[in-house]
């Protein structure tokens, strides 16, 4: 989003599915490691549950890196097609964004 | 700029709302399709155990006969005579007994007087009773039964009868509760001798009303048609202090907790106006009638393997002419399992189980009952290492990547996968050793760490 004097500029970028997919994947691992690593205490199997402590932080972390460079375009997709994008321009504060 | 801040913090928050949402969801669903949290009592099982028409291992030849009923521990002795010379036996038992003795004064972990009386403790209920009387008794103990209530047998169709027991059985303590056809290839032909001055009584089915035991014979009606087959759980935290005297305790429970079990439900039976005998280890084999009844199948220790708690079970039955609808073997993929996985066998200190990669008819020894393909185990070596390490071992049941407490959902996860995708199990058999399970569990930490017990023996 940039503002300029008297309106913001909105860039609307639609997610693709292997981001969604991505996602969901993501979600559905660190869900699993993080029960895990809590019922493997219960278990009385510390072992386990220092791995999927471990496994569960290096799959947030992932998560992390990737969402501050999310707005990054990557070396090969600079002469690609960028992904389907839409812009519209209202006055200042009245955002459309979602 | 206030106004901006505001929408931003507002997305954010609605943004993790969906994704708590989301997880959640997928959470859910993952129990939903595995049946995670499908614990003891659950009485549908996980979609991915899928009933069969023939055990896996069900491959029977025509020496398939009923067995001499002679265990491991009626044939140790003369064996050990044999083996190693006379009075073996007697010179182990004496080198036994002082080992025992220093370990108790050297307070050896899982050793020590507090250790040790835990497990006779546990054995109280079972070593009060023996097959055919006191809990264990072929007939009526003290229930009423329906003629003294003024009221007819109980009658309901076989499915509804089923779900009655299976219930009732739950409610006593039961695991797992199936219902197998009787098969009198599976009946011990003698009943084990309580001294050896003792003549053997024989098993005899007959053409009679009810069951009844005397001093040379154990008599079944031919009638019952119908055995409940039993699977109780031990309780994973003591057992994963093997090869301890902390670590019999869990079998030692695992026994008088079947005893219970079978005797109450053997009550409950007769009580409905049936006839009904109770039996624990005694009077055949526990294993194929479990295989039959669908509790699980046959794995490579030899013993019967559950998907729930995997083989640390204990076995009991109850013989009845109770009309019931009877339930069908499983899969679950454990026979493709064991042939990559050998984890039991290589953590086996007798190295008394095979490693062969496919299953076969030969036995090992007089223990072994031949005519069905198995992975026989060697039980003269098994009980050697009990001698040696005063205890009933277990390792073999800890080590199983079935032998799990199923509070994590990825337990399900990985059993629901190893049973469609057994090309998967290399790498489930090399998660398990990496996440450290199967290991001895600290015995001395049992009697401080606020122990869990008592949640499945």
């Amino acid at each position: 989003m940039t503002s300029g004097a008297d309106f913001f500029t909105i860039t609307i970028r639609r997610r693709t599915r292997w981001f969604w997919g991505l996602a969901g994947l993501w979600l559905l691992l660190e869900v699993l490691f993080v029960q895990t690593a809590v019922a493997s205490v219960g278990e009385g199997e510390y072992r386990a549950a220092t791995i999927s402590w471990i496994v569960a932080g290096l799959l947030a972390a992932f998560a992390c890196f990737a969402w501050l460079r999310r707005e990054r375009p990557h070396k090969n997709r600079e002469t690609s097609a960028q992904p389907q994008e839409a812009s519209t321009t209202t006055p200042a504060g009245t955002s459309t964004a979602a | 700029m206030e106004e901006r801040r505001r929408q931003t913090g507002r997305r954010a928050f609605l943004m993790a709302g969906g994704f708590v949402a989301a997880g959640t969801a997928f959470g859910s669903l993952w129990a939903f399709m595995t049946g995670a949290g499908a614990g003891s009592s659950a009485r549908k099982r996980a979609r991915w155990i899928k009933v069969v028409d023939c055990p896996t291992l069900g491959e029977k030849t025509a020496n398939y006969t009923r067995f001499s009923g002679n265990d491991m521990f009626a044939l140790y002795r003369p064996l050990k005579t044999q083996r190693d010379g006379t009075g073996s036996f007697e010179a182990e038992q004496a080198s036994k007994a002082k080992r025992v003795s220093a370990w108790i004064a050297e307070k050896k972990p899982g050793f020590s007087l507090p250790d040790i009386q835990l497990s006779e403790g546990a054995w109280t209920l079972m070593h009060s009773t023996k097959p055919g009387s006191g809990l264990l008794s072929w007939t009526r103990i003290s229930v009423r039964t329906p003629a003294e209530l003024g009221t007819p047998r109980h009658t309901a169709p076989p499915e509804e009868m089923a779900s009655i027991v299976k219930s009732a059985a739950r409610l006593y303590g039961a695991g797992l509760v199936g219902i197998a056809q009787m098969n009198e290839a599976y009946v011990n032909l003698q009943a084990p001798r309580e001294d050896e001055k003792q003549k053997d009584k024989d098993i005899v089915f007959e053409d009679v009303d009810v069951p009844s035991v005397s001093d040379t014979k154990f008599v079944i009606p031919t009638k019952m048609k119908w055995v409940v087959a039993i699977a109780i759980p031990m309780d994973l935290d003591l057992l994963s202090r093997v090869p301890t005297s902390l670590g019999d305790a869990a079998s030692a429970l695992g026994y008088s907790h079947s005893a219970f079990v079978v005797s109450s439900l053997a009550e409950f039976i007769r009580g409905l106006g049936y006839e009904a005998i109770p039996c624990v280890n005694d009077t055949a084999q526990s294993v194929p009638f479990a295989v039959d009844a669908g509790i699980g199948e046959l794995g490579r220790l030899n013993k019967l393997v559950t998907p729930e708690f995997g083989p640390s079970v204990r076995l009991c039955k109850v013989f009845t002419d109770l009309p019931m609808a009877y339930d069908k073997p499983v899969d679950f993929g454990l026979v493709k399992f064991c042939r990559n996985c050998k984890k039991c066998a290589e953590a086996c200190p007798s190295r008394a189980l095979s490693f062969d990669d496919e299953p076969s008819f030969k036995t090992m020894g007089p223990w072994n009952n031949p005519g069905h393909k198995a992975w026989f185990e060697d039980s003269y070596k098994c009980l050697q290492y009990w001698q040696k390490s005063n205890s009933a071992c277990g390792i073999c049941l800890v080590s199983c990547p079935y032998t799990k407490d199923n509070e994590a959902w990825i337990h399900e996860g990985v059993k629901a996968t190893a049973s469609i995708a057994p090309a998967a199990d290399p790498v489930f058999r090399i998660m398990d050793n990496a996440f450290g399970y199967g290991k001895q569990h600290n015995p001395e930490q049992w009697w401080t760490n606020n122990s869990q017990s008592g949640r499945r023996g």
